[in-house]
């Protein structure tokens, strides 16, 4: 689905490559997990990966980025907007403010594609069922939560069925409860088989939890890349900055003190469940 | 500094009712920590502190100070307020100037302006960027600078409103050491978070609220332990604690090594490893 | 959190196409602006507006407004046209000035006027949803980067208020003292100013981003969710209103 190949940007201005040389191959179907410090380059491989680096914010541009058949950097904005979906951070600056009702938001997108108004109510009312917002179609999209808010964002994107959905710290401003419907409503819309989803991510216990594969950015480079236990449980993890979670720290210390069962070999847990399981005595 | 929440209600114009007689006080150099779901109050009572809210019936005390009878601004010499969103407040062309704009508005003497704010942004970690225009600044370092601007003001209370939102997890450490940091000074910190970990490994006080009310307030590890409060807020417990229930100890493990003790004596007692 | 006057209901100036309501807005403030007599101008009010308004079932709303707005308007305009306008009728007496019935004629005709202007006006924003009259102008022609600005705008607004609010805590709960003489206030705006500026700038980014990944800049035809129907009788009554528009302008011009 994605092919990032040797790819670095330089934003313009800018000395430093915020990318440098990266290579990540994400096949149709993942959910994957980008995580790293602040300024590791996260937001500009979403950028990137949607085509809003160079086409938004321009700068040097080494490499290839490719979405499904689409070669990313050569085509133009216009032409990406609908098959590959952004969201990012702040709720209320993706609400258009064009339109008065959530129904009438998340048709947006469908109506400047030219889609026939038959089939913009369907698949409008399919992306508000899909993101749980189904009885709120009649509500000003500022009367909503935050977190009601972020699901209209991803409803507005999943409206235009696109084949790739990119987040960028979507729970950012999210308390749990909100963070938790997020994370569940993108596993469930993996799980169907019709999207690939990449999103960054600092909660590493939720990226445990429901991301399929976790790519490590550190300083502009990817460091590690595999199944998220493996890869936010190793040891490497605290040089680069990121605190694995308290189930591993806890685990770790037991393992080091010879008292978890059977500790060495095992890999070592990442969340509630893993850590109770891990070390629990029989 | 002693801070008095006393039978405190209050309904935004909307009609809804934010705090329902809310008691709370908090003596000087405590640390707290206010936790619950949106829409609880947390915002709504810490706002009361400074004097951006008052209260319909019931009375706020900060010291010796009635906040019906001070404005925010005479109030902003006891109680400072660092807001979940620093992009609201910078304005200054260096981060020098910003820091020092609450001392100055609060008629510090310019050696004394010159103590505090250098003070200030040492004990942020921002001496380096002293001269750079706040803006150009990434957004986590933006959020120190806002936390600088209000230490800077060496108020007795400091009130942080969310502020690991955004943050990394380096982030996260150098915010604890800042609130390790007021400790030591002997200033209260009160601090409304989602983040229950960040909450268990700084504050000493807990306070739960729900839908306007309190429900439970007192020991971090006593209240973080009540399974049952907890879930009433709809609020999850820190991670040590919730591997500690999962477990089976009656623990409340704060840090690692607490965890680790814990582990070691419950665990001893039951049948040998497989 | 939309700043719109809009009542929604389902009577017939409901249903209406935007354009006609426009129009018949247009028309009625022409003719506002350029009727002679005081009779006529009141009759457009009374048999032309309130009749509207009462198929609109939004009576009681339209007069408030109309009245609310007016009124400010017609307390100066009375004495000042009473005692400063030519005329010889003098009523009485006050000194050195003279109240006279001419000037109170001019300030009951454009009392008058002003009435016919806004209770178009008021008509058509009680009765229409901006956002539907802004897409039916698209439909004719306007480009549809200004009818996202204008109705955004309505949207924004309310949100624009509430950082400044935002702001302005934030600032009073570093000392700020926004009380007091005119140069404290002065110097007070400052650091009011630059942060609404510096953040509204930066949401820009964002929402300009965020238009663009729902293909707001696509090249192409656009479809739309809502149908506006525009029966042919409306359109004739359109081109008729515009041709008595014509007609009242060259009759006052000549």
């Amino acid at each position: 689905m994605i092919e990032v190949h040797g790819f670095s940007f330089t934003y313009a201005g800018t000395a430093t490559p915020a990318l440098r040389d990266v290579d990540l191959k994400v096949p149709k179907g993942q959910l994957c997990a980008i995580v790293g410090p602040n300024g590791a380059g996260k937001s500009t491989l979403c950028y990137a990966l949607a085509g809003f680096v160079p086409h938004f914010f321009r700068g040097e541009l080494k490499g290839q980025v490719r979405v499904g058949d689409r070669n990313v950097p050569d085509t133009p904005l216009p032409e990406l907007s609908g098959e590959i979906g952004l969201v990012f951070q702040n709720p209320f600056n993706q609400i258009t403010g064009a339109r008065f009702t959530v129904l009438e938001e998340v048709a947006f997108g469908l109506e400047n594609l030219g889609v026939p108004r038959a089939e913009i109510l369907d698949r409008a009312n399919e992306a508000l069922r899909l993101t749980g917002l189904g009885s709120l179609g009649d509500r000003s999209p500022y009367a909503l939560s935050g977190g009601q808010q972020q699901r209209l964002a991803i409803a507005s994107m999943l409206a235009m069925r696109p084949r790739l959905l990119v987040l960028d710290e979507p729970t950012s401003q999210l308390d749990p409860a909100g963070t938790e419907a997020l994370f569940t409503h993108l596993s469930d819309l993996v799980s169907s088989g019709s999207m690939t989803v990449v999103l960054t991510e600092h909660k590493l216990e939720w990226v445990a939890t429901f991301a399929h594969r976790a790519v490590v950015l550190a300083a502009g480079q990817i460091v590690a890349d595999g199944e998220p236990r493996e890869v936010l449980a190793s040891p490497a993890m605290e040089a680069l900055g990121i605190r694995p979670t308290y189930y591993t720290q806890a685990a770790r210390a037991a393992v080091a003190s010879g008292l978890a069962p059977d500790g060495r070999g095992r890999p070592l847990p990442v969340t509630l469940e893993q850590a109770a399981e891990f070390l629990r005595w029989r | 500094m002693e801070i008095k929440v006393e039978a405190v209600t209050f309904h935004y114009p909307s009609g809804v009712l934010a705090l329902n007689e809310v008691n709370v006080t908090v003596g000087a150099g405590e640390t707290v920590a206010v936790v619950g779901e949106n829409g609880a109050g947390k915002t709504t009572l810490a706002r009361h502190l400074n004097g951006l809210l008052r209260p319909q019936s019931g009375e706020v005390w900060i010291g010796d100070w009635n906040t019906r009878q001070k404005s925010v601004a005479s109030l902003s010499r006891r109680v400072a307020y660092v807001f979940q969103n620093p992009d609201d407040q910078l304005f200054a062309r260096t981060v020098w100037d910003e820091v020092a704009f609450g001392p100055r508005n609060l008629g510090g003497t310019p050696q004394q302006v010159e103590t505090d704010v250098r003070a200030a942004l040492e004990r942020c970690g921002l001496q380096d960027a002293v001269g750079r225009h706040p803006y150009d600044l990434p957004a986590a370092e933006r959020k120190f600078v806002a936390i600088a601007a209000a230490l800077a003001m060496r108020t007795p209370v400091v009130i942080l409103d969310e502020p690991t939102t955004g943050l990394d997890a380096g982030g996260v450490e150098r915010l604890g050491a800042l609130v390790e940091g007021l400790k030591q000074e002997g200033r209260t910190a009160l601090t409304i978070t989602h983040d229950l970990d960040f909450c268990a490994a700084h504050f000493e006080r807990v306070v739960v609220m729900s839908e306007g009310r309190i429900l439970g307030d007192g020991p971090a590890r006593q209240v973080l332990r009540e399974a049952a409060l907890l879930q009433q807020a709809h609020v999850r417990p820190p991670q040590l604690i919730a591997l500690a229930m999962a477990l089976g100890f009656p623990t409340s493990p704060m840090t690692v090594p607490e965890f680790l003790a814990d582990y070691r004596r419950y665990t001893s007692q039951r049948s040998s490893p497989q | 959190m939309t700043a719109t006057l809009y009542l929604p209901g389902a009577s017939g100036v409901h249903r209406l196409n935007p354009l006609t309501k426009l129009t018949l807005a247009l028309v009625a403030v022409v003719a506002g602006a350029t009727l002679e007599t005081l009779t006529v101008t009141v009759a457009v009010f009374v048999f032309g507006l309130v009749p509207l308004a009462v198929w609109g079932r939004i009576l009681r709303p339209f007069l408030r407004i109309c009245v609310r707005v007016v009124w400010p308007f017609a307390i100066s305009l009375f004495p000042i046209q009473g005692f400063f306008a030519q005329g010889t009728t003098v009523l009485f007496t006050l000194g050195p000035f003279s109240l006279k019935a001419e000037g109170l004629w001019i300030a009951t005709l454009l009392t008058a006027r002003l009435l016919v202007g806004l209770g178009a006006a008021t008509l058509l924003m009680l009765t229409t949803r901006p956002d539907v009259l802004m897409h039916s102008l698209v439909r004719h022609g306007l480009p549809a980067q200004v009818s996202y600005i204008v109705v955004a705008s309505l949207q924004i607004i309310p949100g624009f208020q509430a950082r400044a609010q935002a702001i302005l805590d934030a600032q009073r709960s570093r000392g700020l003292e926004t009380e007091g003489n005119l140069l404290r206030r002065l110097r007070a705006l400052v650091p009011l100013v630059s942060p609404l500026i510096l953040g509204s700038l930066m949401d820009l980014e964002e929402r300009a981003i965020a238009l663009e990944a729902r293909a707001f800049t696509r090249r192409g035809p656009k479809t739309s969710l809502t149908e506006i129907r525009d029966p042919a009788w409306e359109r004739a009554l359109r081109w008729l209103l515009l041709l008595i528009m014509a007609g009242l302008i060259v009759v006052r011009l000549t």
